[in-house]
């Protein structure tokens, strides 16, 4: 069991005018499986190449067990990278691929096949040493680059979006199976992705990452239930972000005048609002009940009338479009079995809690 | 100096301090003693006397615009016409040729990359490269034994009675232009079939499907595509045709020559190495700046010569 | 072909007539390599022979330059190919401005005319001699050597191209992986780029032997007094041209068909197998068949045939049709030669009946004879022509295509 951490302090990376990370400062520990989340173009591939060693930091540095790692090459460093497009070798064999670290090293035949062997039986696939690379699965060849990166015996893996060539099925299945072969070597994953249900399913901690900038860093349900910037709540979830101006606060609830009326809301991180700042209320689809409706929230500070536009069926859930003065808003229900009621195009009376709703200052949002 | 040295690195830190060398100095022999080196060297030459061995590097040993002199004005200080001439002469030809090649290769390149479909693609491709492993001057050669006074264009004009006495294909060049179309095809095929074959197929669809006509199609569709691959393709089969030696001595008439015979005799014949390297530069200059030209009226930029 | 997008029958017949003119002149070529005729040509046809095979071995000049031509070939490609490479690489690895530039320098020798190359070979390397005190006998003035550098100068931009080809498709995330892995910089070069660019190895290397032995423009001039396969065959040509050269053509072509077949036998093969479904084709699933078309197979079936066509065309003897056609001839020459003294004699007749006396015909009349006879069938009678009094010219001038 390693216990390694990494340090990023006051990392930032620039390439020419372009800032790509702005800023880094963060401790990720050993065995953690830590996640950067953030949508394309938000500099965590960048921040990865950081710490295997493929880009140097512009200011700040990188330690890795506290050893500064300034100067260290990639094939000096304890990680191995898993990379989007896995990078396996073409032109080698399976075993080739996975041996490659220790062909590398040195290491005599007989004992590389011995070690890739053990290395396919870990990943459930014994028997392929001899096949080419092409000859695999899309979900094979995941979890033979994985192997071949365990071969290196790094103490962390870093892991760049791997699971996005694959196919929705597959890729549930490797989240698991992910976290599974995490939990039996022991060490520190550092996953990169945009898709947030990888992220809150497999990690430990998630930093949330927006134009270079760490927004927020917190285990799964923090970063889920109580996001401090605007741009984590609109990106982490589906969510319903109403524009308005602080009216008043007292204790935790903060009220916003809003084109929908007076709507109030918990102040996320015990943050005080002045009257007539500009901020966002945000209500999650699942936290929007009907009014009167069978099992609906009992406590609904908030009450709206607005117009349901239409409603669509996904299975598991249904979900109801509305508006209301221009603001479009979303509500979700689970599907307990039983038929719609038909409410597209009526106008229904809506509401949510107010410990369930958050108030935080205006800022980006996210696909905004 | 600083950006070699950051290339130098990176090359290291890439590859390794062996092959960083290894790239390094290859590139370095390459461009200084084989490329730029030797072309500077030529032009020095061309402006100096042709001299005994003894005197070279003497007082006699002087720089002279004459090489240069002689070739716009003669011995005499007139115009030097029948020099020019040849140049002017060439230079057209080039243009012809390129213009030849690229009427009758743009249908084969099309029809290769949108018609041609499995077995018969495979097919002409192969039948495009296999004539051109055969050597050049057999190639000349075979256009002589087809065009020659007792040749069989001659023999079937002959008997079949289209003409009665043996037309002299060589003396009116005929044979030469054929020669020289023919071997640069595959320079002018190729280029336009990497153009063409980025065209979506679709596009042409949707345009028959829009009522245009075929040329129109040709015109307003496949050919704005076409355009960097015809201008790449023109410009190697120009610079080669202008450039050529062996298809002219060997198809050319005795009594009209290529501007690079000129050059040949300088050397071979009148052993005058300076002069013929002025001629040389002037072959050089002419033909690049004509392509500089071509390049800047076109929009195509030489790094898209090759491809 | 696909109607749709303008394969139509015009397509067809113009696809075919372009290929008509690619191969009707080597065929044509090909065919007059076993005419006895002594210039080469199809029409008319003398003796099927194969003597010209013989003639062409028997040139010392044109084999003395196939030497010089292997020695230089091989020369160029062990040089002009890790060139080739190295500025690929530098171009793959440098800042687009930075690459522009250097593109356009190493390109130039593949656009500047191969006569100003091989100028500015021999007049840079002989001033290099002179200015270092080398006599005419150092490598500074050798043919040889000054080949090897004025090719090497713009095959290895041949070169150069296929591997940027090849290098365009390489995913620099491969290196990458491997540096991640714990190879050193050289390690990843040799274990995954080098595997990576083999086959681009093999093209450039044929590319580049090819070029370095069909170059004539520069190698013309710094060959200097020596001579390579092609410089060789050009002054041949431009001396006189006899079938030999034809029966050449026919080696070279013959080699050209045996090496595209092999080789498209060896990609079909590779792709059937990369592809996975050798084991369900219909032809490298059934074993027999898979033994036919292996390439190496192909290659020993067509040498065969080669060997045991080269055997029976040693056996085919010519000489009995040639001496029938040379008795035609001479049977023809006899009779044109009666023709014309019988005309003379009536001429004469006719002169003493009137008494007027014709001036005899001046050599010029020679002259419009011999133009005038090289296109007609009788020209390889030529030899003979000077037997007759030059004042028969002009009648043959009339007679030879009645002749036809």
């Amino acid at each position: 069991m390693t216990t390694k951490d990494i340090k990023l302090d006051h990392v930032s990376i620039r390439f020419g005018a372009f800032t790509a990370v702005d800023n880094a400062h963060l401790t990720i520990k050993g065995g953690e499986f830590f996640s950067f989340l953030g949508p394309s173009g938000c500099g965590k591939t960048t921040l990865l190449r950081c710490v295997s060693g493929f880009t140097e930091p512009s200011e700040g540095t990188v330690s890795i067990g506290g050893k500064d790692m300034r100067g260290v090459g990639p094939n000096k460093r304890p990680t191995a990278l898993i990379f989007q497009n896995l990078a396996l070798f073409p032109l080698m064999s399976v075993a080739e691929n996975i041996a490659f670290p220790l062909e590398v090293r040195g290491v005599g035949r007989k004992e590389r096949r011995k070690k890739a062997d053990e290395l396919l039986d870990m990943i459930a696939l014994p028997g392929v040493g001899d096949k080419k690379v092409h000859e695999l699965s899309g979900g094979q060849r995941q979890r033979v680059a994985i192997a071949r990166a365990l071969a290196v015996e790094p103490d962390i893996l870093l892991l760049d979006e791997p699971l996005s060539a694959l196919d929705l099925k597959l890729r549930h299945h490797m989240r698991t199976e992910l976290r599974a072969i995490q939990q039996r070597v022991g060490l520190t994953f550092i996953y990169i992705t945009h898709d947030q249900g990888e992220a809150l399913t497999m990690s430990d901690r998630i930093a949330v990452m927006n134009a270079g900038v760490i927004e927020q860093i917190g285990d799964p349900e923090t970063i889920y239930n109580k996001p401090k910037t605007a741009f984590v709540a609109s990106f982490v979830g589906e969510t319903n972000a109403i524009s308005g101006k602080v009216t008043s606060q007292s204790d935790g609830i903060v009220s916003v005048q809003t084109p929908l009326g007076v709507l109030k809301g918990t102040a996320a991180g015990g943050r005080h609002y002045k009257a007539g700042d500009e901020c966002f209320v945000f209500v999650r689809p699942e936290q929007l009940g009907l009014v009167g409706a069978p099992g609906a929230i009992q406590s609904m500070d908030n009450q709206l009338t607005v117009q349901a536009v239409k409603e669509e069926f996904e299975g598991n859930a249904r979900h109801l479009f509305l508006n209301a003065q221009g603001q479009d808003l979303r509500l979700s229900r689970t599907n307990l079995g039983g038929v719609s009621d038909h409410l597209a195009g009526q106008a229904v009376q809506v509401g949510f809690a107010a410990d369930q709703a958050i108030v935080l200052p205006h800022g980006s949002l996210a696909g905004a | 100096m600083g950006v070699l040295q950051q290339g130098l690195s990176a090359f290291t830190r890439k590859h390794g301090l062996g092959v960083a060398c290894f790239i390094g100095l290859s590139v370095f022999v390459w461009v200084v003693f084989l490329i730029v080196l030797p072309q500077l060297s030529m032009l020095d030459f061309s402006f100096r006397y042709n001299l005994p061995r003894a005197e070279v590097g003497g007082p006699a040993d002087v720089y002279t615009l004459d090489n240069y002199a002689y070739f716009f004005q003669g011995n005499d200080g007139t115009f030097n016409a029948l020099d020019i001439g040849i140049l002017v002469k060439t230079m057209v030809a080039a243009v012809i040729v390129t213009v030849i090649d690229i009427a009758i290769c743009y249908p084969i390149a099309f029809i290769l990359a949108h018609s041609a479909t499995g077995v018969a693609a495979r097919l002409m491709v192969i039948g495009l490269i296999v004539p051109f492993w055969v050597n050049e001057i057999l190639r000349a050669f075979a256009f002589r034994v087809l065009f020659g006074a007792t040749g069989l264009v001659n023999s079937i004009g002959l008997s079949a009675g289209f003409w009665d006495v043996p037309i002299d294909f060589i003396r009116a060049d005929v044979a030469l232009y054929s020669g020289l179309v023919y071997a640069y095809i595959l320079l002018m095929i190729f280029p336009i079939f990497n153009a063409v074959e980025a065209l979506d197929r679709n596009q042409i669809e949707a345009a028959r499907d829009m009522g245009a006509s075929w040329w129109r199609v040709h015109w307003r569709v496949v050919l704005p595509i076409a355009k960097p691959g015809i201008v790449s393709g023109a410009t190697m089969v120009f610079m080669l045709t202008a450039g050529a030696l062996a298809a002219p001595q060997i198809l050319g008439g005795p009594s009209n020559l290529w501007f690079t015979q000129l050059i040949y005799q300088w050397f071979n014949e009148s052993a005058n190495w300076q002069r013929g390297s002025a001629y040389a530069v002037v072959l050089l200059v002419v033909c690049i700046s004509f392509v500089m030209m071509l390049m800047r009226v076109f929009k195509v930029s030489i790094g898209e010569i090759g491809r | 072909m696909n109607r749709q997008t303008g394969g139509g029958p015009l397509a067809v017949g113009y696809a075919l007539l372009f290929f008509a003119f690619l191969f009707g002149p080597l065929i044509i070529m090909v065919i007059t390599a076993f005419n006895s005729s002594s210039f080469p040509r199809v029409t008319p046809w003398e003796c099927f022979t194969t003597e010209w095979f013989g003639v062409l071995f028997g040139n010392g000049r044109l084999m003395n330059g196939l030497l010089n031509s292997v020695v230089i070939g091989i020369g160029v490609v062990l040089i002009a190919v890790p060139i080739g490479l190295a500025g690929a690489l530098a171009l793959s690895e440098l800042g687009p401005k930075l690459r522009a530039a250097l593109y356009t320098v190493l390109i130039t020798p593949i656009l500047v005319p191969g006569v100003v190359l091989g100028i500015s070979t021999i007049v840079f390397w002989g001033a290099l001699g002179r200015s270092v005190g080398a006599g005419y006998d150092s490598m500074f003035f050798n043919g040889m050597f000054l080949t090897l550098i004025g090719q090497v100068t713009f095959i290895a931009a041949y070169a150069m191209l296929v591997f940027i080809a090849r290098l365009q498709r390489f995913d620099p995330t491969l290196t990458e992986a491997a540096l991640d892995l714990g190879a050193t910089p050289g390690q990843a070069f040799v274990k995954i780029l080098l595997p990576f660019l083999a086959p681009a190895i093999g093209s450039a290397a044929f590319l580049t032997l090819l070029a370095s032995f069909e170059n004539y423009n520069t190698t013309v001039f710094t060959i200097m007094a020596d001579s390579t396969f092609t410089t060789a065959l050009a002054s041949k040509v431009r001396l006189g041209t006899d079938p030999s050269l034809s029966a050449l053509a026919v080696i070279i072509i013959g080699i050209t068909l045996i090496g595209a077949i092999v080789n498209e036998a060896w990609t079909r093969r590779a792709e059937a197998l990369r592809s996975g479904c050798a084991a369900r084709s219909a032809v490298y699933g059934n074993p027999a068949l898979a033994v036919i078309v292996h390439p190496a197979t192909v290659l020993v079936l067509l040498l065969g045939l080669v060997g045991y066509l080269a055997w029976s065309g040693t056996q085919h003897d010519a000489g009995v049709c040639k001496q029938q056609i040379l008795d035609e001839k001479l049977a023809r020459q006899e009779q044109l030669l009666e023709e014309q003294r019988q005309r003379i004699r009536d001429q004469k007749a006719a002169e003493e009946a009137t008494g007027t006396v014709t001036k005899p015909a001046s050599p010029s009349a020679f002259g419009g004879a011999f133009n005038g006879l090289a296109p007609s069938p009788a020209a390889p009678a030529t030899p003979a022509t000077p037997k007759a009094p030059s004042a028969f010219g002009g009648a043959f001038n009339n007679l030879a295509p009645k002749t036809d």
